[in-house]
């Protein structure tokens, strides 16, 4: 009777995984081959240590249960590198790692049609930009650079509650900063040392016809209080406008200044008690040509970015920093210390002044999507152009390349860790 | 013989009861208001409180072959579209609120407004997959009636509403005795055609209790290169009320 039972248990078990049950697997193998800049931030490489080839293997399978009410899903991940050094203090080193996680899942409750409760770790991204996502409180990456590398995701809980077929009202708590931190733990997009707060957001959504447009309140527990909003509009068939941008009230992000230190200056939270507003904004637009072909514009205005006195103070200090990193003592442990600073500003941008230019084209002759990329920094002259293209070899396999280099000198954003970088690999679905 | 007579009267009686309804029921349609004809043909494409099917694509474009299963969730102006197979974009998916549209796929971050004009797969539109609301986004320009393989129709020459539709102007033949659209030519703003499509109906759903010939085949043809053609199979049709939580930006599962 007993076997029975379980028999008719397991059947049931059976018909609703067969029923609710749905999974995605994704595997990636793809080899890195980068060159480090020989830039003060990075003498030799002796600072960052970044490895000349990588070659990784990873698995990522995305697994759901919709038993309604109720929704979970996971992604766990596993990651195989091997890394080979060619410059600096590594130079002829070889390493492998590997590396199990679960880099998002999700419980969700509908408690009615209208109304949503969910916690788990989420990569929870919006805004229409490319560039980045200046509205999003809670991350630095959009994931937009290299569409083939997964943004690591925090915890949240939210509610989510639809008033009506135009409006979304969500509240939104940040709980812990989950994968999304750096080496040494502490949450990426902030100074190195900053711990992580809780923030929490209260995010409101309306869809019209053909705009749309959101505002987000958010408060981090260490009293940083910004207002997040962006918005689009679908003018025609073929053009799209969009803006996106953020107030905050001061700055956690590091400055340079000079003063009696060894270096002659210092980085220093400048803004931290600073009521002055930091707007950040950033307009774009895209135009779909008829014979397809996307192309996209953008234009940032950074405020918490560098002035144009600061660039010659922090280069400066970060030539006077590698310099002494290869010395013996306290003033090599300063050194360290200072290019940490100069590495992790806190800043999404170091300037103020920001353009993007961006061509699309998906399913050339059905096989290709080409993605080229221009970024230009408008204040240092320096830029960063990517080419993302995949190459469809049938319904599962895709050959993928993101190639990236970086235009201007080694005193400037984009030419200060990486002369170039190229990914290349093959991505399996089942 | 005063029987037979009876008889005889009874089955002429029903014969011409029959011939005149035969011959009134074109006239009845006749009747009807063009714009009535016009929902009657949508319902059989759609449904204004929701729709969920299964499309199967299979398109031709420059002699390259493309075929894309996709499930669509559709309400008024609204609707989801995931891609189910082949498995290189499965998981794919792409959300229509109004003229507003964002694509998203696993592994990429965020979803991406794109703009109406950005294909779907092969000549689909994006808005050839969600449900059919010609009548409330076209107005009736002229009516007269035409021939599609033998079957009597009207045709109806429809321009948009406003800049919601998909098209911006179509000539759309209605079978008088059936009541669902068999053929449609779309034309850009310039009066050029551009595309035609033809209607097959070998599902059935039930409407009211009664079933009703539901749509199982679009086919479109490019009219600049003839050999450009696509096919989209409805399977697995369903009329059902859909929350408005099934198109929020906020709940989508990457």
């Amino acid at each position: 009777m007993a076997g029975e039972d379980s028999h008719t248990a397991l059947a049931v078990i059976q018909k609703t995984l067969a029923e609710h049950f749905s999974w995605d697997l994704r595997i990636l193998t793809y080899g890195i081959i980068q060159e480090p800049s020989n830039s003060s931030q990075n003498s030799e490489n002796n600072f960052l240590q970044i490895p000349h080839y990588t070659a990784d293997l990873e698995i990522r399978p995305d697994l759901r249960l919709n038993i309604d009410p109720l929704e979970l899903s996971a992604k766990p991940r596993m990651r195989l590198e091997y890394s080979i050094w060619r410059e600096g203090y590594r130079k002829g080193e070889s390493e492998w790692d590997d590396d199990w996680y679960i880099n998002e899942w999700l419980v969700r409750w509908k408690v009615r049609e209208n109304l949503f409760i969910s916690y788990g770790r989420e990569n929870l991204q919006w805004g229409p930009s490319f560039l980045f996502s200046p509205s999003n409180p809670f991350f630095q990456d959009n994931g937009r650079r290299n569409p083939y590398l997964e943004v690591p995701g925090m915890d949240f809980g939210r509610l989510v509650w639809i008033p009506g077929s135009s409006w979304t009202i969500s509240f939104i708590a940040n709980t812990d900063e989950g994968r999304n931190k750096t080496a040494s733990g502490f949450p990426i997009g902030f100074p190195q040392g900053t711990p992580f707060e809780k923030t929490f957001a209260l995010k409101i959504d309306y869809t019209g016809r053909q705009n749309y447009g959101s505002i987000i309140f958010s408060h981090r527990e260490d009293s940083l209080n910004s207002l997040g909003f962006f918005g689009g509009w679908t003018i025609s068939d073929a053009i799209l406008l969009y803006g996106e941008g953020v107030i905050t009230q001061g700055s956690k992000a590091l400055y340079p200044k000079r003063d009696s230190s060894p270096f002659g200056a210092s980085m220093q939270k400048l803004h931290q008690d600073d009521s002055t507003i930091k707007p950040v904004l950033l307009i774009g637009g895209s135009y779909t040509f008829a014979a397809s072909g996307t192309l996209s514009m953008e234009y940032a205005y950074y405020s918490p970015g560098y002035s144009d006195a600061d660039p010659d103070t922090y280069y400066s200090l970060r030539r006077s920093a590698a310099g002494a990193i290869s010395s013996s003592g306290l003033l090599s442990a300063l050194g360290q210390k200072t290019l940490g600073q100069t590495a992790s500003t806190g800043l999404r941008f170091l300037r103020k002044n920001y353009a993007l230019f961006q061509y699309t084209q998906n399913n050339i002759k059905n096989k290709i999507d080409l993605t080229l990329r221009w970024t230009q920094n408008l204040n240092d002259g320096s830029g960063q152009f990517t080419a993302v293209v995949s190459y469809s070899l049938g319904n599962h396999v895709e050959l993928f390349s993101v190639g990236t280099v970086m235009a201007g000198g080694k005193n400037t954003e984009f030419g200060s860790i990486l002369d170039y970088q190229w990914m290349i690999g093959l991505k399996y679905s089942f | 013989m005063n029987r037979q007579h009876k008889k005889r009267d009874l089955i002429l009686l029903v014969f011409t009861l029959v011939s005149c309804l035969g011959f009134f029921l074109p006239s009845l349609h006749a009747a009807m208001d063009p714009k009535e004809i016009l929902r009657k043909a949508d319902e059989a494409r759609g449904n204004a409180e929701g729709v969920e099917w299964e499309i199967a694509i299979d398109s031709i474009e420059g002699g390259r072959q493309q075929q894309r299963t996709i499930r669509v969730t559709a309400r008024g102006f609204n609707s989801l579209a995931e891609f189910l197979a082949p498995p290189n974009v499965k998981g794919q998916k792409l959300l229509m609120l109004d003229r507003n549209m964002w694509f998203a796929k696993p592994g990429l971050s965020k979803a991406v407004p794109i703009s109406p004009r950005q294909k779907l797969v092969g000549g689909t539109a994006n808005g050839d997959i969600a449900s059919t609301n010609y009548a409330g986004d076209y107005k009736i320009v002229q009516t007269s009636e035409d021939m599609v393989s033998g079957e009597p129709c009207y045709l109806f020459d429809l321009s948009a509403v406003d800049n919601r539709a998909t098209y911006d102007r179509i000539k759309y033949w209605i079978s008088k005795e059936r009541l669902v659209g068999l053929k449609a030519e779309f034309y850009t703003v310039s009066g050029k055609m551009f595309k035609t499509a033809t209607f097959g109906y070998e599902n059935s759903i039930m409407v009211d209790g009664k079933p009703r010939e539901f749509i199982s085949k679009m086919g479109i043809t490019s009219a600049v290169m003839k050999e450009d053609v696509t096919t989209m199979s409805y399977r697995k049709a369903s009329i059902k009320k859909v929350p408005d939580s099934v198109f929020n930006l906020n709940l989508l599962l990457k």
